[in-house]
This record gives structure tokens, sequence and C-alpha cells, in this order.
């Protein structure tokens, strides 16, 4: 087990710079996520310290060695691919005892680490198989297991779930992390969905265009998303967005919308905005069913709703701005109907609307 | 070109007698009446006893007697066999030799071919560069060049390195196939992701393993299919072998048959005994690998 330190990285495919100055500090035995969306450049950073990328600026270092020049196999990392890349023409055991074969490991020592590995992820009954015979998450998890094998110093993860169905991939997201508990490698993980990014990482890189955008807890980054990048790509269903500005009216400071709508702010926060264009930001989850009448409530004319069972989304209009709200209570409102919706200002936020950065409240802690 | 008839008999054959093993597999086949299924069964097994037909005829030509061959309607079952054709080509002829020789020079082809395709393809696929689209451009150009074009400075080319009338000569222009690079690199683009190799490396093993241990077992179906198509080629090529072997003893055994048939007359008689003797190994090898073949074309259909 070993830390990453990814410091100051650049990758340049000919004249397109990919990878912009990325610096991360992987603790040993944490599990980090990048996530961001297709392009921003994740897997290009994951392949660059598998080795399967040089690097065209800057250092990477696996504990105290900067790896740069070493080669792939020298590094001790282990990779699970996407599409698992097993070998068809072996079987599960000839799969995970593959790099150990390579490394001169005797025949026993071969077959007991299989053995203990096929037991940590269930495949056991399957170690004589061929890879077209095993379902997807099996595959998946003899993937997991040729790298488990190997007992690397980091496990790089590029995508593994997003071949396998909906229930599976929550299923395999849960056993991945239980492995994890249990074995406590330094794990780097992939993805472009930021829910599996959310349950699974201790930490959470998000990356667009080459650029580290933000980095940190899965709560943090929820809670105070540096801008609206962030904002938007973390939860599902995704953050509102109104554009406007901060006006005051009898002394208290609202937010206006550019159809005239006036929402409540949290007073810390209209302090430290201007008189410049802001961006309103709540979360869905952070309206309110209410009754006309109530203060900081305001009018909305739905759209759709759409019932999930355990809560009920509703798509409305409040002026001019489409918002979706997720409320606990079932709603009966038809489309065209007006109900009252009250948002939490409290947890609203705002974005500067030109640099679409966040505005730190007076006295947030960083 | 007398093998060519084999190849063509036995690949009519094999689904004329397969469909009744095939058919009932199949539930959408089974709605038919019984009477359609037979009627399939008879055309097909006519089809097939059509195309078999000059084939069993030149087997029971060998074992005529000259009078007999000339008889009108020709008899498929000789009245008086005879092995007096085939005693008189191997005692007049080294017959056995000519076969010796094509086998040598199509396995000799054949395996070279496979292996220099398998690793040109593999390079050209999984290593690209401007360099290599620039080479493989001209592999593919030189498909299209006929072989009569550059057969004669071929042939001196032979001369000057002193390999005529001997398995090197008759190697040479048969080492390498355009076809074979292109067909290796189609196959190891689509059927060889990128990852697997990638995955191989992280794993440890060097560039060669990789080939050997990872790349050639999957390309086995297409080089099976390959070294065939390959093994046939050499086995009926008649123009290289016929200009580089000038000695009795150093012919193919499409040159052999050859001279049965001169100018002025044709050896019929012994012509076919010949012919039916070069059956037994090609048709031998074929049935051999038609097996692998199949097995190899089905196992690299299951994708990942």
């Amino acid at each position: 087990m070993s830390s990453v330190e990814i410091e100051n990285v650049h990758k340049i495919f000919g004249t397109t710079h990919v990878i912009r100055d990325v610096s991360i500090d992987v603790p040993d035995g944490s599990f980090v996520v990048l996530v961001g969306p297709s392009g921003c450049g994740k897997s290009t950073l994951l392949r660059m310290i598998a080795g399967l990328e040089e690097i065209s600026a800057g250092e990477i270092k696996i504990g105290a060695r900067v790896i740069n020049e070493v080669q792939p196999k020298h590094r001790n990392i282990a990779m699970v691919f996407q599409n698992y890349a097993l070998y068809p023409h072996m079987t599960v055991a000839e799969n995970m005892g593959f790099s150990l074969r390579l490394a001169r490991h005797s025949k026993d020592e071969i077959a007991t680490k299989v053995r203990d590995a096929a037991q940590i992820l269930g495949l056991s009954n399957y170690l004589e198989r061929f890879p077209r015979e095993l379902s997807g998450g099996q595959r998946q998890r003899v993937a997991m297991g040729r790298a488990i094998v190997r007992d690397p110093e980091v496990f790089l993860f590029d995508e593994p779930l997003s071949n396998l169905d909906a229930k599976l991939r929550v299923q395999m997201r849960a056993e991945l992390k239980e492995i994890h508990g249990r074995l406590k490698t330094t794990t780097i993980y992939v993805t472009h969905d930021q829910i599996e990014a959310m349950t699974m990482a201790d930490k959470i890189v998000v990356m667009r265009d080459g650029v580290v955008e933000q980095l940190g807890d899965p709560l943090t980054l929820y809670d105070r998303p540096v801008n609206m990048f962030v904002a938007g790509f973390i939860g599902s269903p995704s953050i509102n967005f109104v554009g406007g500005r901060i006006a005051r009216t009898d002394g208290a400071a609202k937010f206006l919308s550019h159809s005239g709508v006036r929402w409540q702010v949290d007073p810390r926060v209209a302090e430290v905005a201007g008189g410049t264009p802001v961006t309103y930001g709540i979360r869905p989850e952070h309206f309110a069913l209410a009754t006309d009448g109530e203060s900081g409530t305001l009018p909305a004319v739905v759209v759709t709703v759409e019932p999930t069972g355990a809560e009920t989304h509703v798509v409305a209009d409040i002026g001019e701005d489409r918002i979706t709200a997720v409320l606990r209570e079932r709603v009966s409102a038809r489309p065209g109907e007006k109900i009252h919706l009250r948002p939490d200002p409290a947890q609203a936020h705002l974005f500067e609307s030109e640099s679409t950065l966040r505005i730190q409240p007076s006295g947030e802690a960083h | 070109m007398t093998s060519r008839p084999d190849i063509h008999g036995v690949k009519v054959e094999a689904p004329a007698t397969g469909t009744g093993g095939v058919l009932p597999d199949l539930p959408h086949r089974r709605k038919k009446t019984p009477l359609a299924d037979r009627a399939i069964d008879v055309f097909l097994l006519l089809f097939g006893f059509f195309m078999v037909l000059p084939l069993l005829l030149l087997i029971a030509n060998a074992f005529k007697t000259p009078e007999e061959m000339l008889a009108w309607p020709p008899t498929l079952v000789p009245r008086e066999p005879t092995i007096s054709n085939f005693t008189s080509v191997l005692s007049s002829t080294p017959l056995l030799r000519w076969i010796f020789n094509s086998l040598a020079f199509a396995l000799s082809s054949a395996i070279a071919i496979s292996v220099t395709s398998a690793i040109a393809g593999y390079l050209m696929a999984k290593f690209p560069s401007r360099t290599m689209s620039v080479l493989f451009a001209v592999i593919l150009a030189t498909a299209i060049v006929p072989f009569e074009v550059y057969m004669i400075p071929l042939y001196f080319q032979a001369q000057a390195l002193g390999i005529l009338n001997s398995l090197p000569g008759l190697l040479l222009g048969y080492l390498v196939m355009s076809f074979g690079i292109f067909l290796i690199r189609q196959n190891v683009i689509h059927s060889i992701p990128d990852e697997l190799l990638e995955a191989a490396r992280i794993d440890g093993a060097g560039e060669i393993w990789i080939f050997v241990r990872v790349v050639v077992p999957l390309l086995r179906g297409a080089l099976g299919a390959l070294f065939v198509l390959a093994f046939f080629q050499a086995w009926t090529a008649f123009a290289w072998p016929i200009i580089v072997a000038t000695t009795k003893e150093s012919y193919t055994i499409e040159v052999g048959l050859a001279l049965f048939q001169t100018g002025f007359t044709i050896d019929l008689g012994r012509l076919s005994a010949a012919s039916a003797l070069v059956l037994v190994p090609s048709v031998t090898i074929f049935i051999f690998l038609r097996r692998n073949l199949v097995q190899g074309v089905a196992s690299t259909g299951l994708k990942e």
C-alpha cells in the first residue's frame, strides 16, 4: 500500500492540451474517485498513473518513488478496465494467476493466492470456466480478482461498472466498497457517474476540460460546490439555477430574478454579493410545499408531476424559470395548476454569473 | 489443376450430408412438412452427386483398361479393374518424389505465410504510425501487380542466388502474402481490444510474450483459414514451379502431371492414376484443416 502524489501534471497530445496542471494527493489506503463528463481527461490521468500514457510534464509518485519513467509492469499497480480485458482463451484461474505466472511464482503459491482471491469474490466454483461462460457481474469479479491476486500498491479502476445493468451496478458498487474496506489498498477510480462517486469515494476529484474543478469529500462537494459546474454535476436531479441580481427593498436584500420574482437569500451571502449579476442555485430537495401567504413562498405553475413512490418530483415554472422540486409529500396537482413552494434560503447558493464561482457567505469556514 | 475438383467436391458434399444432422436442431425448420424436408435432402444429394461425379469418374478411369476408358457410355465401375496404370506411373515417373516436393513446398509456404502475416498484421494493427500506414499501403499495392509481371525478374533472382531446382527456389515468391497481412490486420483490429494488451503489459508481460501467449491464440481462427488458403495456393501453383524447377527430380506434382499431356497425345490412363494418387494427401490434409478451420471460425465468433 502506498500513497499516490500527482504534482503539476500536464498531458499534451499533438496540439491539444488534455490535462492542465493537475495536482492530486491520494493518501495511503484511501478511495479517490475521479469524476467528470466524457472528455474531461479523467481516464487519461488514470492511464498516466498506470504508465499507459506518457507524462508530458509534472511528476507522479507512488509512495516515495517518482514513476514517470517506470514501465507499467514495474509500477506495482493493478488496473481494472471497463470491458474487463480478460484473456478469452484462458480459464478464470489462469486469468487471475497470469501476472503471478509472469513473475515466476511457484505453481502452489499461484494456486493458493488465486484460491484466496476467488474466496473473497465468491468465484470459487468458477475457476475452471472460461470468461465467455460467465455473466457480466462474474467477469467483473474476475477482473477484480486479477487485480487482488497481485497485492499491488494501488488499484486503478477505469469505469469498471458501466457495462453492467443498473441493478448489478448498485450491487457491485457495494461489493467494491466492501472489498476496499477489507483490503485497504489505495484505490483510484474513474467514473462519469456522480452517484458512483458520491457513494464510494473518500474523496472526489471533479474534473472538466483537463482541470481539477474541485477536490473534497462527497458531502462537502454537495453542500459547498466551488462553482456552478460542480454544483450542476453533483446531485440528481440536478440543482436549479435562476439568473438575476441582488436587490434591496425595505432594507432587506433579496434575489431578484430576470422575470421579476423575489427570492429570499441568506443575508450573510447577500452582504458579500455586490450589484453584479448573480445566479441563484437551489437543490430540488430544498423546496417545501407551502400554502399561500406564508412568508418566503413563491407561486409556481406545475408543468409535470412525477411520483417515484418515496417522493414526488415536481417540475414547475416560477416566473419564467423552470425548476425541479423533490417533495416528501404526494402531490395531487395537475399540470397548469398553481402551487406554492418555499425555497430554504439557508440551503441556497449564489454564484457570480460571469465567473460562475460560488459566493462564500461571510463567516463560512473554508 | 487436378486438385481443384476435390476441393469443390468436398465442399459441396459436406452441406449435403450435414443438412440431415443440422435441420432437426433448428426449431423454425421443424414446421416444414417431412415431405419438403425430404425433397430438399434429395435435391442436395443429387446436386452433391453431380459435383462429385467428375472426381468419381477420374478415380474409376484410373482402374480402367485403355479400351474401356474410351468406351461409350462411360462406366462408373470398371468392368475389368486393373492396377496397371498405377504400377506404370509409379515405375516410370518419380511420382512420390513429386508429391513429396509439393507437400514440402505447400507446407513451408503455408507456415511462412502464417508467421509473416501474423507478425506484420499485428504490428500494423496495434502499433499505428505514419511509417506503418505507408508500409501497409505499399503492401496492399503489391497485391494488384500480377505475378506474370515479375515472374521473369524473380527467375533471374533465383538463378543469381543459385536456388533453381530447389525448395528455397520454389518458396521465393511464396513466403509473404499481402492478402494474409491484410486479413490478420483486420482481424486484430476487429477482435483484439487495446485493453487486453494493456492489461497484459500491466500484468508484467513483455511484447513477445504478449504476441505469442495472447495475440496468436486469439487469432487461431483467422490463422487457420489463412493456412488452408496458403497451402492450397502453393499446392496448386503451376507457373512458378514450371519455371524454377527444370529437372524431373525437382518438379512439383502439378508440373509432373502436366507432363502426361504433351502436344500430341494425352496419356489418359496414367494421368488418371497419377491424379487419383495425388488426391490422397490433398484430400486428407483438407479434411484435417477443415475441422480446425470450423473450430477456429466458431471460437472467434464468441465476443467478449
